[in-house]
């Protein structure tokens, strides 16, 4: 009875018609960070829409959810390639996730856009060449923050870091850019992911005395991390600078939390990019919110693939990854983005912005000020700076 | 040595410490009356939370009143899973409840993700409460004190009901020998259904009161769930006395491991629970023999 | 489960067909890979608590100290696949020794606790020993080496090679049900001063039992390993213990074959459950509070009666 059941579902789940190209993403779809994933799969669902059709295909997009476990992103990955055989599988932020998803791109030799993990390992020792790796990485972040403010803002840093790859990584990068420009770095807290309780933390800084406090978190901990800190008045001492920070934490816990804080980003919806402004206000139209980058990225990923479909002429894998190897594009999300081809990293001019006061915001979501910006060469460094040896074809 | 600073992180302990009081007192209540670990303690905890959040920020109605009428509400649920569903196991082995709790948890916390979605919602702490309070060696946040005096004044009242109120003879008559209690004429399931509504109504409450300070979302309480049981564990199940005792004990070990040996901090709790669950089953102060 | 039945006869090798084709039935080969290694893990994990009547609440840390055990000879190590498998089943006994003859001496749900108690306790130490286990990340980039001849690289050849331990699993597994000690322990399971009082220790086979039941567990971790080609945290998570408790119970503790069938189902009905909406959770309370009430012999046992009543 059992074997029956099996077949009847199995029969009833269709394998992709030859006629179509077919987009999956794979993202954190349920769970606090569900806000990420959710703008990244509305995005390329966009993408997808705005394109119309490529090489006079139907173009199909299918979605799973990871839950930001690695070990499910691995699983949905092999799904995906092999079941549902989709042409290229784009987002998967959490950085284990990516690995395992990249891994599993060489394995089935399809391709992977990666755009919402930081880790440099990606294009370093567990780069290959179904990888192409866009919008931001653990380095760019903390370089383009670490570099500018450490001209601008402070030479005494406290760290709290949430423990796993990306809290890691982007310690390691913070403190060499601060080491760069004459900073000290005068303690550090590791603190375990989705911590409610941030209070313990912010008591061990206010003992360091810090010129600024940089929290190395996301989502939900960079919320109660700021609430901790403004409680226990840590804001009133020092300046704090974010390595991500997002419209919908804000928007939660209130922009008054935020005032004056700093972060870097690779794009922002009022940036200066042909089409930024409509994708912004299409996105507000539809979902009540403004983009965050993570989703803009999103879409500016399967955008760059369908049109490297276009150009190759073919949904071949390698001939489409030729076609991105060495690309430079224009679109609303960089202006211009270069793909470099020793590492598949994508490049362009890094920004710096700082979090509005409540009595200066204008518009719906408008939180953000564009105050600095920092070129791609310093914000990702050289190319292949973390050592990658193209394997793959 | 920074003595100012050891005393705010210990004194930060103990609000964590009153936070885990709060949460086990559901937990032992039940436990120690029924002999049933309560696995959907950690969705009433949670339903707790997002009632508040439902009434507060939805409706708009004051805080105070959540607090009054959300463990009612959470009481009545669980009232409504005995009823329905537990007394049903009473009379076979303890872990067919375990288990039976253990998946009403997950049903409960997904039907949740379903309705408010899977973000989890933000909520601040309320107007009335917020700010600081300038102890000299360190600023208090307000909302943290008000925690202390509400767990105080609750782990008392309990303490109290159950030692020295007639009810609470009832109940602990009811739980040491219920055929005799039975015979005597004390209507045990009658009894039975009011504990656990009692301690789901506990359990509400401090979902409640965490709200302001712990992320509203479908799956908070089982992310506590495993260290409130560590508290009643260690502490002794069934033993209000023991779970406050060992969930200021616990709140400060964290704390405690934190500024020592941040790797070890949640390992420690964990830890300390094996060895008491080895050499002392019952915990510091739980009644003798009631499961060896 | 007895195969000395004449009707009976015709079930093995319709089995067999079954598991032989199995691959190119379900949605993706390495779904059915996985079920095969959760079966594994089940018929063990039905021996300790379909047979000796012990709730163990803390499986996951076999399983998944297996699947790092396996896993980190292989990354690390550079060993072969099966002394790497050996190596997970090893770590798995080693640590079900220690903990079962802590744990053993609890009963009902003092000991279900206490599992659970240290495989949080594993949880945590795996998840803070970064530089070793990769930490929430989990250990990247697990190898397959070739077993002689054989290359492992393709998703079915694993597939017959999990097969084949899957096999000698349930070979294992009734050879232990219809053995003495297979009696033993559901003696203790019924009375155990009565068991006691015939002159079995109670405590050597409780043990016993469950150090066996960790070394399957051991061995479907080492598999789950070379399958994913990586090492998730979750292995050692509450969640994973839950589900193997859910699969023994909703299939019939004390069948074992029905723990097997709940395993693949299951499995199945997971993945595809994810697929479309995240709802598992949801249908996971419901078949736990379903078996718990009324099909407390396990699902196919009663379908088994039901059918047999025809």
């Amino acid at each position: 009875m059992v074997v029956l059941v099996v077949a009847v579902f199995c029969i009833a789940s269709l394998a992709k018609a030859a006629d179509t190209v077919k987009v999956g993403l794979i993202s954190v779809l349920s769970g606090p960070l569900a806000v990420i994933g959710n703008g990244e799969a509305w995005s390329a669902e966009m993408a997808v829409k705005d394109f119309g059709t490529v090489l006079g295909k139907k173009i199909e997009f299918v979605t799973r959810d990871h839950a930001y476990n690695p070990g499910l992103a691995n699983e949905k990955a092999k799904e995906l390639y092999e079941k549902e055989n989709v042409d290229v599988i784009v987002a998967c932020p959490n950085s284990a996730a990516a690995l395992a998803v990249a891994q599993q791109a060489l394995l089935h030799k399809k391709p992977f856009m990666s755009t919402s993990a930081g880790t440099t390992d990606l294009i370093g020792k567990n780069c290959n060449r179904y990888v192409i790796k866009m919008n931001y990485n653990d380095y760019m972040l903390a370089t383009t923050a670490g570099l500018w403010g450490a001209e601008h803002l402070g030479k005494r840093w406290y760290t709290i870091t949430t423990d796993y790859a990306f809290g890691h990584d982007l310690l390691k990068n913070f403190t060499a850019a601060l080491a760069k420009k004459g900073g000290t770095h005068v303690g550090n807290d590791m603190v375990a992911l989705q911590t409610a309780d941030y209070s313990p933390y912010i008591l061990n800084a206010l003992k360091a005395k810090p010129d600024v406090l940089v929290l190395l978190n996301v989502g939900s901990d960079t919320v109660n991390a700021m609430k901790a800190a403004v409680q226990y008045g840590l804001k009133k001492q020092c300046k704090i600078v974010h390595a991500q920070l997002f419209e919908p934490s804000i928007k939660g816990a209130g922009i008054e939390i935020f005032a004056d804080n700093y972060v870097a980003a690779p794009w922002h919806w009022k940036v200066d990019h042909p089409g930024a402004r409509e994708y912004a206000d299409k996105y507000l139209k539809l979902h009540n919110e403004r983009p965050h980058y993570m989703a803009a990225a999103a879409y500016s990923a399967t955008w760059q693939y369908l049109e490297a479909v276009k150009r190759a002429g073919t949904t071949n894998p390698e001939s489409v990854i030729k076609a991105l190897e060495g690309h430079t594009f224009r679109d609303m999300f960089n202006n211009p983005g270069y793909i470099r081809p020793e590492d598949h990293m994508t490049v362009a001019k890094a920004y710096l912005l700082r979090v509005k006061r409540p009595e200066n915001v204008k518009e719906k979501e408008d939180f953000f000020d564009i105050v600095g910006s920092v070129p791609p060469e310093e914000a990702y460094g050289p190319p292949n700076l973390f050592g990658c040896q193209m394997k793959g074809f | 040595m920074d003595y100012n600073f050891i005393f705010a992180q210990l004194f930060n302990g103990l609000i964590l410490g009153s936070i885990y009081v709060l949460l086990s007192l559901g937990l032992t209540v039940i436990f120690g009356t029924l002999g049933v670990v309560n696995f959907t303690h950690g969705a009433l905890y949670m339903l707790g939370a997002y009632a508040t959040y439902t009434f507060v920020t939805l409706l708009n109605l004051h805080f105070i009143f959540a607090i009054l009428i959300c463990p009612i509400i959470i009481g009545l649920i669980g009232i409504f899973l005995e009823r329905l569903l537990i007394r049903k196991l009473y009379k076979l082995p303890h872990f067919y409840n375990l288990l039976l709790t253990f998946g009403i948890m997950f049903f409960i916390q997904d039907v949740i993700k379903i309705v408010y979605g899977p973000e989890g919602e933000p909520f601040n702490i309320p107007r009335f409460l917020d700010g600081s309070i300038n102890l000299g060696f360190m600023l208090l946040p307000q909302y943290r004190l008000f925690i202390i005096l509400i767990t105080g004044f609750l782990a008392l009242g309990v303490w109290l009901f159950i030692d020295k109120t007639k009810l609470g003879a009832i109940i602990r008559a009811g739980t040491d020998d219920s055929e005799m209690a039975d015979a005597l004429g004390i209507n045990i399931p009658r009894t039975f259904t009011l504990v656990f509504g009692m301690g789901a109504a506990l359990s509400g409450l401090a979902g409640v009161i965490a709200a302001p300070v712990q992320d509203v979302q479908p799956l908070m309480g089982m992310n506590f769930l495993v260290e409130a049981f560590v508290v009643v564990i260690i502490g002794g199940m069934g033993s209000i006395k023991g779970s406050i005792i060992s969930g200021l004990i616990v709140g400060e070990l964290i704390t405690i491991g934190i500024i020592f040996w941040p790797p070890l901090a949640t390992t420690l709790i964990y830890i300390f629970m094996a060895i008491v669950l080895i050499i002392r089953p019952r915990g510091l102060m739980g009644r003798a023999a009631f499961f060896e | 489960m007895k195969i000395d039945d004449k009707r009976s006869f015709w079930i093995l090798p319709l089995a067999a067909l079954f598991f032989l084709v199995l691959p190119f039935i379900t949605p993706y080969k390495a779904l059915a890979s996985q079920m095969l290694i959760f079966a594994i893990f089940a018929i063990g994990y039905d021996i300790l608590f379909g047979y000796t009547g012990l709730l163990s609440f803390g499986h996951a840390a076999y399983f998944g100290l297996g699947a790092y055990g396996a896993g980190l000879s292989l990354v690390h190590l550079s060993v072969p696949t099966l002394p790497a498998l050996l190596i997970g089943v090893i770590i798995s006994v080693l640590l079900a020794l220690v903990i079962g003859y802590l744990s053993i001496r609890r009963r009902g749900i003092y000991f279900a606790m206490v599992t659970m108690a240290f495989a949080q306790m594993i949880y945590f130490i795996v998840f803070k020993w970064r530089s070793l286990t990769g930490g929430r990340d989990g250990l990247q980039g697990v190898p397959r080496p070739n077993v002689g001849p054989i290359n492992l690289s393709s998703e079915l050849t694993l597939y017959y090679f999990i097969l084949f331990f899957f096999m000698i699993s349930v070979f294992l597994g009734i050879r232990i049900i219809h053995s003495p000690f297979g009696k033993a322990i559901e003696c203790l399971r019924e009375n155990e001063d009565r068991a006691r009082s015939v002159g079995f220790n109670p405590t050597r086979f409780k043990l016993m039992s469950f150090v066996i039941s960790a070394s399957f567990a051991g061995l479907a971790g080492g598999l789950y390993a070379l399958l994913q080609n990586f090492v998730p945290l979750h292995a050692l998570n509450l969640d994973t213990s839950g589900d193997i408790v859910l699969i023994t119970l909703v299939g019939g503790k004390g069948t074992l074959y029905g723990p097997i069938l709940a395993a693949m189902v299951i499995l199945f009905l997971k993945d595809l459950l994810t697929s479309y909406i995240n709802i598992w959770p949801l249908f996971l309370g419901l078949f736990f509070v379903i078996s718990v009430m009324t099909f407390r012999r396990g699902i196919f046992k009663e379908l088994k009666e039901k059918l047999l009543k025809f």
